[in-house]
């Protein structure tokens, strides 16, 4: 095959900001290359280059063996598919695809001939006289082919030309253009975003990030050898856990050592480790590799895609002392009124205030006939950010109070070294009735135990996953509970025929060959 | 993209001369002495000592901002119900309404201006149907009334379409939504539709209140030869007197001047907006 | 939704408000005496004397002239300085925008002076060239800001397709960018005519020697009573009658007859 377009130290700066950091490409004849990424990797700007509506900063592009760097667009010998198709508006779908030829002045009946040819291979030669306002997606999308290709270009770029489609009449195009390419015989040059685009069709895929090219290489390369973290995780969906290269062909990871097939690395390496999901499978617990518990299965059509959790994430338990008391009457002034003892940290006594204080002993008033709220006038504390028991009072303006204890301590945070997490809740009172009526309990318990998880290394908020309890919400008596509650440990997702069962203690396989192992970025 | 960037050069070339030039020229002037050579201009702040100094220039001045409120209320009491009246009609009938209000905006301003002065005369069609009810005849020619009549008739269109538009751009479902949420009518309007018309009010007030104060014409036909207003001043130092030092520096006070206007005006839209915006 | 009888008569008396100064205007037109406040018969001599009044006629003249030209100048200028900024880079298209605006916020008095010093710095004699590129100057701002909403309701990408497909950018801007955006160019080259047509402070400033538009005629003859201003107010009303009219009608026939064309298209296939 031969050389057709060369990138040489592509560099493209927008205000300041560099989009492409200096990229070497080559691609040959007859070749489908697809440049996949994420928005903003630069595929875009690299295909524009080509294309010849930027210059890039620095660098140089050559085809056909000559220097086109600095080319205006009409005097190259490639055509463009652009994303939403760029038909114009005012012209038929006719005049749309002869648009080329007339300007290269070509005669009428060549014109017609040539057009004509091109929408039959597109299947739209019953449309030729229709506007293209009135075409479907799908149809636009033939014009647009059409209109390039009837050019007879030497390399066809197509930029994102199925992501305005649905997903049905995207897989059909996926086929059709493999197709067309194969019909043709040019070199199409394809860029998306979508991963399973880019394995259906391409001979060649460039995994592209921030401007930098990632790897190249085949679909199956990329799938089954993917260079790093960044293009495993790019390239369908896999599991990827971290470990250490402790020799060659050993492994370990969850503090396990396993066989594998790669070498090569230092010892005592800090790696990536890739599965993919359709490489695992569910036997017995006893009989697996690793052990885990079944948190979600969901039916996917041809598997089920089923989630494990070999280790459980950070997690604190709280205990809920839960009374029978009933709200305060006041008949004088016909008003009811209700609050909570409450536990807070030591740490939140410098930022407590009011609004925190009513929230924390969920305090309210109202009405006892039409039992319309009443607002709180006055709250009176005195507090000490030293562990202890201090009492506060509610009122409303015409008398009405309560008065419950603010338990100030200091021990309830649980702290995850393995995962660099913290997490906190305290201990917290409720009513029978206020728990019998929560519609969302498990947010509801977070809220009153205030429980919240972050991690320790940046202080961002992690997300609490699981809240367990052992009662009944509906039929709870009054007592000490424990409410537990965790954040996400380490998941493996699985693709298997067979459906396993939420809850279950399961054990996961693979065989050496399954671990693909990578460097650290 | 360069091919197509080129094709904005001339213009830039064109809209340096004509535009920041000229504005160049008028700031120059202002700080200068008389001479009328390029080349030999002196700095001087003369000339806005002379302005500020003179009682009857900051009488005119404070007419004209006199005069160009007192048009902008009255553009914004009658345009506000008119541009609400069309925005509540029927589809057909609010084009048609808005045809019939913008033609007359086609027409030049100086001939419909012109028709005025023989409607308002004391021997006028108003003073005639004034007289058959056996009232007047009132002198309305050459007076206040007359000048900020001449400034709501050429100006009233454009507040009426401004609000009219921000009325029509409305989203009708947060009327809706207030009402579900238990406002009156009157509340709705209160609390909702007239908050959201305010940019349409601001922007109306622009195109309002800057042609009234520095309008000479409407002035000088329906105020007499004696009625001066900043816009007169100005005309005057250019075409009878010559005083191109003195007539700049006065431009460039009521150019500051409408600038400061605009800026409080927006700045009290935006207040108001984000005091709304709690809502 | 129906008006209630206050809103009509409000509504109504708005409307009177508007129109009576042109309809006394064309009354008066057709007085027969000197008066502008009593009729006293029909004559059309104060049509006799304005077509007989150089004055006027040249007035006439040079205000056709000049609104033509400076509408066809400007349009072609605000077409092509348009798609040019769309495509060009943020800095330079909102510095242009801001310049672009100056002549559409100022009042115009400030504008006009400018305009005169300019031309009198230059020692340029005033007259129809000052007069036709102050004009040029006022009307180009309108065009662009008619176009550009146009522009960007466009698909950034017809440009580029054009060209990929081999045409110029030259050709991309006839062929393609131009008809796309037909709708905005014609209301603004109608808004630059309007503009210019009814121009008077601008062009009373940067005039002289003779030339002058209907507005400094009318400004300069209003001192003294003299109908024919009305009978020349009647003839500018219908002068702009005539072209709003077609302004709005030919657009509206145009789509007719495509509309038709198109439906007996689909009833031959």
């Amino acid at each position: 095959m031969r050389k057709l377009i060369q990138f040489k130290n592509i560099v493209k700066e927008f205000d300041g900001q560099l989009v492409l950091k200096g990229i070497n490409l080559d691609i040959y004849e007859n070749e489908f290359v697809t440049l996949l990424g994420p928005s903003g990797c630069g595929k875009t700007t690299l295909l524009r280059i080509l294309g010849g509506f930027l210059e890039p900063t620095q660098g140089t592009v050559i085809f056909d063996n000559a220097d086109i760097t600095k080319l205006p667009p009409y005097k190259r010998d490639l055509n463009t598919v652009f994303q939403k198709y760029a038909l114009f508006p005012h012209m038929n779908v006719f005049d749309n695809v002869a648009f080329g030829l007339k300007i290269k002045k070509e005669p009428k009946d060549i014109i017609e001939q040539k057009v004509n040819r091109m929408l039959k291979l597109v299947g739209l030669e019953e449309y030729s006289k229709r506007g293209v306002a009135e075409m479907s997606g799908g149809q636009q999308q033939r014009v647009a082919i059409a209109r390039a290709l009837v050019n007879e270009p030497g390399v066809l770029l197509l930029d994102e030309p199925l992501g305005a489609l649905d997903l049905k009449l995207r897989k059909e195009m996926q086929h059709e253009l493999k197709k067309i390419q194969q019909e043709v015989g040019i070199t199409f040059i394809y860029v998306t975003h979508d991963q399973e685009e880019a394995l259906t069709m391409s001979d060649k895929i460039v995994v592209m990030k921030e401007g930098e090219i990632q790897q190249i290489g085949t679909p199956t390369d990329i799938y089954n050898e993917p260079i790093n973290e960044y293009v495993a995780r790019f390239i369908g969906e896999s599991n990827i856990v971290e470990g250490i290269m402790v020799a060659d062909n050993k492994v370990m990871f969850e503090d396990k050592v396993f066989e594998c097939v790669d070498k090569g690395f230092s010892e005592n390496e800090r790696v990536d480790i890739v599965i993919r999901p359709e490489d695992l499978d569910i036997v017995g617990p006893r009989s697996g590799k690793l052990k885990g518990v079944v948190k979600s299965v969901l039916f996917k059509g041809v598997h089920y895609e089923t989630i494990v959790e070999t280790t459980s994430g950070t997690s604190i338990t709280v205990k809920m002392y839960v009374s029978n008391d009933k709200p305060v009457i006041n008949n004088d002034a016909g008003e009811m009124m209700s609050a909570n003892d409450f536990y807070i940290d030591v740490a939140d006594i410098e930022d407590l205030n009011d609004a925190v204080i009513v929230d924390r002993a969920d305090a309210q008033a109202w009405d006892s006939e039409s039992e319309e709220r009443i607002s709180i006038s006055k709250i009176e504390y005195e507090v000490a950010p030293v562990n202890g028991t201090y009492p506060v009072t509610f009122k409303t303006s015409s008398g009405t109070e309560v008065t419950v204890n603010m338990i100030v301590s200091d021990i309830n945070r649980v702290v995850n070294e393995d995962y660099q997490e913290e997490i906190y809740a305290v201990k917290f009172h409720k009513k029978v009735d206020e728990i019998q009526e929560s519609i969302v309990l498990d947010t509801d318990l977070k809220t009153w135990a205030n429980a919240t998880a972050w991690d320790l290394e940046d202080g961002t908020s992690v997300e609490i996953t699981d809240v367990e309890y052992n009662f009944d919400p509906a039929t709870i008596v009054p007592g000490v509970y424990n409410v537990t509650f965790k954040t996400k440990g380490y998941q493996y997702m699985i693709d298997t025929t067979d459906k396993a069962e939420i809850g279950s203690v399961v054990g996961l396989s693979f065989t050496p060959q399954d671990l693909h192992i990578m460097s650290k970025i | 993209m360069k091919q197509f960037r080129k094709m904005t050069y001339p213009y830039i070339i064109w809209i340096t001369i004509m535009i920041v030039v000229p504005m160049l020229l008028i700031v120059l002037y202002a700080f200068t002495r008389k001479g009328n050579e390029v080349t030999t201009f002196l700095f001087t702040l003369e000339n806005f000592k002379k302005f500020f100094s003179d009682t009857i220039f900051l009488e005119v001045l404070w007419r004209s901002l006199r005069v160009a409120i007192e048009t902008t209320i009255v553009c914004i009491l009658i345009g506000y119900p008119a541009a609400y009246y069309i925005s509540k009609s029927q589809e057909e009938v609010k084009m048609r309404w808005v045809l019939l209000i913008t033609i007359p905006t086609w027409i030049n301003m100086l001939v419909r201006t012109y028709a005025w002065i023989g409607i308002l005369q004391d021997d006028g069609i108003i003073n005639s149907l004034l007289g058959l009810a056996g009232i007047g005849p009132v002198t309305m020619l050459h007076t206040d009334f007359a000048v900020v009549l001449g400034m709501v008739y050429n100006f009233i269109p454009f507040m009426i379409l401004q609000i009219y538009t921000s009325l029509t751009k409305m989203d009708h479902s947060l009327i809706e939504a207030a009402s579900d949420l238990g406002a009156n009518k009157f509340e709705s309007f209160l609390r909702v539709t007239l908050p959201l018309s305010l940019p349409g009010i601001i922007s109306g007030i622009t195109l309002v209140f800057l042609p009234a104060v520095s309008s000479f014409f409407i002035p000088k036909l329906l105020g007499g030869g004696q009625y001066v207003l900043i816009g007169t001043v100005i005309e005057s130092q250019f075409l009878t007197s010559g005083d191109w030092n003195f007539g700049s520096a006065i431009s460039l006070i009521m150019a500051v001047i409408i600038m400061l206007s605009m800026y409080l005006t927006r700045k009290v839209d935006r207040g108001e907006q984000s005091e709304t915006g709690v809502l | 939704m129906k008006m209630k009888l206050h809103r009509k008569i409000f509504m109504i008396a708005l409307i009177v408000f508007f129109y009576a100064p042109i309809l006394y205007i064309i009354i008066f037109s057709f007085n027969d005496s000197r008066s502008l406040t009593t009729l006293s018969g029909f004559s059309l001599q104060w049509y006799e004397k304005m077509f007989k009044d150089d004055t006027m006629m040249e007035s006439v003249f040079y205000t056709i002239a000049i609104a033509v030209l400076a509408t066809v100048i400007s349009t072609v200028i605000g077409t092509i300085t348009a798609i040019g900024l769309s495509k060009s880079r943020k800095l330079i298209k909102n510095l242009v925008e801001q310049v672009n605006e100056l002549p559409i916020m100022n009042p115009e008095i400030v504008t006009a002076i400018g305009l005169l010093m300019f031309f009198s710095a230059l020692h340029m004699k005033k007259g129809f060239l000052t007069l036709l590129a102050a004009h040029i100057m006022f009307c180009v701002p309108y065009v662009i800001l008619s176009i550009n909403p146009k522009l960007r309701s466009l698909n950034p990408n017809l440009a580029d397709a054009a060209m990929d497909l081999g045409a110029t950018p030259w050709q991309a801007m006839i062929k393609v960018i131009v008809p796309q955006i037909m709708p905005g160019i014609i209301s603004g080259a109608l808004i630059a005519f309007t503009m210019s047509f009814d121009d008077f402070i601008i062009s009373y400033f940067v005039t002289g020697n003779g030339v002058s538009n209907i507005s400094i005629t009318v400004y300069t003859m209003s001192k003294r009573v003299n109908p024919s201003i009305n009978a020349l107010s009647t003839l500018i009303i219908i002068i702009l009658t005539i072209v709003l009219l077609l302004a709005n009608v030919i657009p509206a026939l145009v789509d007719k007859r495509k509309n038709k064309i198109l439906k007996n298209k689909e009833m031959y296939e």
